[in-house]
């Protein structure tokens, strides 16, 4: 049961909040608010540039500029995976893990089922996070700090179905067993 | 300052940053969406707070470069939808998934996998899909204050109050998890805490199951009451705005909500009155306009008796709300009471309906246009589907406003009634178990006396 600990959180919330939130500022000061789930969507472009050129270079999309360049974007995510690192690396919590304790405790399921998940996790993030031009970073954060219209809709959507797909698919407590004690 | 070196720059800070808040552990971020651990959303409202607050005094110096994302309303419905269900799922976003994969996270790995699977099927449907999907109900990359007329701080202040009540309602606090401490520690803590909370009188235990069961068949019964009279509401709109009911000239704003209630804004294309009274001084009513014709054959229907039954279900539906309301408060002091399990999910109930009955209340009668509750009179009613709601955005308020917001209120309270359900639940279990327990240390004592 060690291996599916939860992670204790290494700042208390009302610091990581603070920390976070100056990040944002000093992106909206030097490029722009912070925006993630694009990169994907270039990394996708570059792929087709490669695989099917003729079909990148006539698509509405594909074939914009912003789509085909490794620039400020493309870089800062990048960035996250190594930054991530160095502070996983300087926490000394670097541990290779594959489940979650509420998929655990609530369906006693083997990795193969977490990987699957996560899987389809990823496909309705990029799907959804390109109708909204954003996800958790590029709408939702950086919505609010802009009060962007945009971000209002999308924040109810997002928190509704998340909460009730959570619901559906963890329905006990990660401190419950399936007797519900 | 686009460069890439900035960007690698603000990758490395922005990701340390997010391991460093404990949002790349997906348990954590499932725990939020599932109300157990705020751990998440107390970071995230700080994290929108701070800079919600920092780029307004950047916009004062004049250095902040702003990305107003264009507002599709049904593309973001949709894609909001869509990114809450990968979220749901995976326990993570695009920024903390990139982040958690540093981390050794496996899982992470396979749900950025399937994000690029995901960029790759939305520049497959972006054509025929998306475009179209962009062109509905667009305002436009506009703000809340732009679209409102308002200032930014008129929409910051509110913002930081409300920021301020979500921080309160889900601090740690004594006797309640600590969000920091680990799934094992808090089993623990759970396991040494859980001696037998019911005391072990048989009586006792056998009033309070029957004070359980009769808690649960009138918060049931009030529930059903709830449900039937929003549905009466909702349907009362449609029917109007269908034109299934037209609406007459006749119709005032001085329907009242209840017996004894105060006469009811009246709203108008051009023509805001903000006090209720001054409505009634001035006997506005609704503009004459017939944009429908009643069908008698097929449904024999007039507004009247559609205000009469508003009249009717606003009533009841509020005095179901309070006696709802007032039930599941009675649930939680006989949980207190008797000590059982479950404390938590009774004390969300009764923070649910709360919630509800406060957002059911007809302030629009009392606050002007201030502040509206989900019930409305026929009066507004009448009003809103009569006039001309002032293009696609008026109209989109309007639906907003009368279907929205029910469903807002009806989430609510399925949320209130399934945690008050699952408390029931184990209330009577323990109790069952209780009472058995009881009967069975106490018969073989009374078997020894009877036989010395």
């Amino acid at each position: 049961m060690n291996t599916l600990n939860a992670q204790r959180s290494p700042l208390p919330w009302w610091a990581a909040g603070v920390l976070l939130g100056l990040v944002q500022v000093l992106a909206v000061s030097l490029v722009g608010p912070l925006e993630v789930s694009t990169q994907f969507v270039v990394a996708d472009a570059k792929a087709l540039e490669h695989v099917a050129p003729e079909y990148a270079e006539n698509h509405p999309l594909v074939s914009s500029k912003e789509y085909r360049q490794s620039g400020y974007g493309w870089w800062f995510n990048i960035g996250i995976v190594l930054g991530a690192l160095i502070a996983v690396l300087h926490l000394r919590t670097w541990r290779v893990r594959t489940t979650t304790v509420w998929l655990q405790r609530n369906h006693n399921a083997p990795v193969l089922l977490r990987l699957i998940v996560g899987f389809c996790g990823g496909v309705f993030l990029l799907l959804g996070a390109g109708l909204a031009h954003g996800a958790l970073s590029g709408q939702l954060i950086s919505g609010w700090t802009q009060l962007s219209l945009s971000a209002v809709p999308f924040t109810i959507t997002m928190f509704g179905c998340g909460m009730l797909v959570a619901y559906l698919v963890y329905p006990r407590g990660a401190g419950e067993d399936r007797r519900g004690r | 300052m686009s460069t890439p070196i900035v960007g690698l720059i603000m990758g490395i800070i922005f990701g340390a940053s997010v391991v460093l808040a404990g949002l790349t552990d997906p348990d954590k971020i499932i725990g939020a969406l599932r109300l157990k651990d705020f751990h998440a959303l107390r970071t995230i409202v700080v994290f929108v707070l701070v800079g919600m607050l920092g780029t307004w005094l950047l916009g004062f110096a004049g250095a902040a470069n702003l990305k107003i994302e264009p507002a599709a309303i049904l593309a973001l419905l949709l894609g909001g939808a869509l990114v809450g269900i990968g979220l749901g799922l995976s326990g993570y976003c695009p920024g903390t998934g990139l982040a958690a994969l540093a981390s050794g996270r496996i899982d992470a790995l396979f749900t950025v996998m399937g994000m690029l699977f995901g960029a790759h099927v939305y520049v497959l449907i972006y054509p025929s899909i998306v475009v179209p999907l962009e062109r509905i109900l667009n305002f436009g990359p506009v703000t809340l204050p732009q679209i409102t007329g308002t200032s930014a701080a008129s929409w910051i202040v509110p913002a930081f109050i409300t920021g301020a009540a979500v921080l309160l309602v889900t601090r740690p606090g004594r006797g309640t998890m600590d969000d920091r401490k680990t799934h094992d520690e808090r089993n623990v803590s759970l396991a040494a805490s859980s001696r037998p909370s019911i005391q072990t009188s048989p009586a006792f235990a056998t009033g309070c199951l029957g004070t359980v069961r009769m808690f649960c068949r009138w918060k049931n019964f009030l529930f059903l009451i709830i449900v039937l009279c929003l549905l009466v509401l909702q349907a009362s709109f449609w029917l109007v705005k269908a034109g299934y009911v037209g609406v007459d000239g006749n119709t005032s704003g001085n329907n009242p909500v209840a017996a004894g209630a105060k006469t009811q804004t009246n709203e108008t294309a051009g023509q805001i009155v903000s006090d209720p009274r001054e409505a009634a001084a001035a006997k506005i009513e609704v503009p004459v306009k017939l944009p429908w014709k009643p069908n008698p054959v097929a449904f024999d229907i007039t507004f009247e008796r559609v205000a009469l039954l508003l009249r009717v279900t606003n009533a009841v539906l509020v005095l179901a709300s309070v006696l709802y309301a007032l039930v599941v408060f009675f649930g939680l002091t006989v949980s207190l009471g008797g000590r059982f399990r479950g404390l938590n999910h009774i004390c969300q109930a009764f923070y649910f309906s709360l919630v509800a009955l406060v957002l059911l209340l007809p302030w629009q009668a009392v606050s002007g246009s201030i502040v509206s509750g989900a019930i409305y009179t026929p009066g507004e009613l009448a009003g809103s589907c009569s006039t001309n709601p002032g293009g696609t955005f008026g109209e989109a308020l309007v639906y907003m406003r009368f279907t929205g917001y029910w469903v807002s209120v009806a989430v609510i309270l399925v949320m209130a009634q399934s945690r008050s359900r699952r408390w029931s639940k184990i209330a009577v279990r323990k109790l069952k178990n209780a009472i058995q327990t009881n009967t069975r240390t106490q018969a073989p004592a009374s078997q020894q006396s009877e036989g010395v």
